[in-house]
This record gives structure tokens, sequence and C-alpha cells, in this order.
């Protein structure tokens, strides 16, 4: 099966700190991988795209409920973020403001950027065994 | 902060990571970003120009 060939050589003992270190901040695992340019990329990228959403008064508070499994959904995204959505809670940016014009935006803003760090955590997980070079 | 500027600067941040992901190789990378950045956009409007009869 071509996906699943290693095509480059597996950092030892790098998996776990990568991808711990790719949920913490977004491109940090890559430039613990020394993908130093694309960690750096990812990290302004999502990072913009993070604290857009959080000054557009978006609703940081977390909704772990079943009840309502979107909200449920869209605070597990959110703190899919890492370290900045934790930090900007603590920074009193937890409530946003509903009645604001941007707040659907800033919303939307802070779930994508926390989806994406997802994703950033998956490709830093590949690089690490070897199965992506990531370059 | 109007809706256009929402929309370009959420495409164009997508784009880039998804590039970045999605393909290796600076030329290829600058292509699937500037496609992915296109589609975001035209979609939105096309969808935004369908939705314009609808009641606000």
């Amino acid at each position: 099966m071509a996906d699943s060939k290693i095509i480059a050589e597996p950092r030892r003992g790098g998996v776990v700190p990568a991808v711990i270190l790719a949920w913490l901040l977004p491109g940090l695992g890559h430039l613990y991988l020394r993908k130093t340019t694309k960690g750096l990329v990812l990290l302004v990228s999502i990072m913009a795209l993070f604290s857009l959403g959080v000054s557009w008064e978006a609703r940081l508070a977390p909704y772990l409920g079943l009840d309502d499994l979107l909200a449920f959904l869209r605070s597990i995204a959110q703190m899919a973020m890492g370290l900045p959505y934790f930090i900007a809670r603590s920074l009193g940016f937890e409530a946003g403001l509903v009645t604001a014009p941007s707040h659907e935006y800033g919303n939307t803003f802070t779930e994508v950027s926390g989806l994406l760090n997802i994703l950033v955590m998956l490709d830093a997980y590949d690089i690490a065994v070897g199965r992506k070079s990531g370059s | 902060m109007s809706h256009l500027v929402a929309l370009l600067l959420f495409s164009a941040l997508v784009s880039v990571v998804f590039a970045l992901l999605q393909r290796e190789g600076r030329r290829e990378r600058i292509r699937f970003g500037l496609m992915t950045f296109a589609a975001f956009v035209a979609s939105a409007l096309v969808v935004g120009w369908l939705m314009y009869p609808f009641p606000s």
C-alpha cells in the first residue's frame, strides 16, 4: 500500500513529543522535527485565524454536555487549539459578545483554527514516523 | 470589518495551511494554495448570489 510506505527516516522517540507540542502550539511539533519554515508558517497562519476570531468576540466558554451535540463539538474544536485557547480564556475572552455583528465570524474562525490544528498534529505524526518527508 | 474582508482573510489563511499540509514542493504548494483560495471565494460568492432572493 503506497500510503503506508516509509519514505523518510523516523525520528526515534520523537513521535509523542511532536504530537503533544503540535497540540500545545500550532507548528511547534514541526519546529521540534526541524521543519522550521513549515512550522513557522503554520504557526503564523493558524494563530492569525484564532486571534482574529477572539478579537471578533467569539465565545470560548466550554460546553461539555451531550444534550447539545453541536455546541459540544464546537467546544472540542476550539480546545484543539491548545495553549492559545486556554490563555485567551484566562485573559477574560471567554464569554464573547453574542450581540456583536462579528460574533459568528469569531466563532467560525476559532473553531476552524482548532480543526486545522488537528490536521497539523496528524501531519507532525506522519513526519515523525517517517510516512512523510514534510519538506 | 466587512463580510468580504472576513471571507478573504478566512480563505487566504486556510488555503495557506491546506497547501502546506497537502502538497510538497514550493511550486505545487503555490498552485494548490491559489486554487483553494479561488475555490473558497468563488463558491462563497455563488452561494451568496443564490441566497440573494431569500428574506434576511
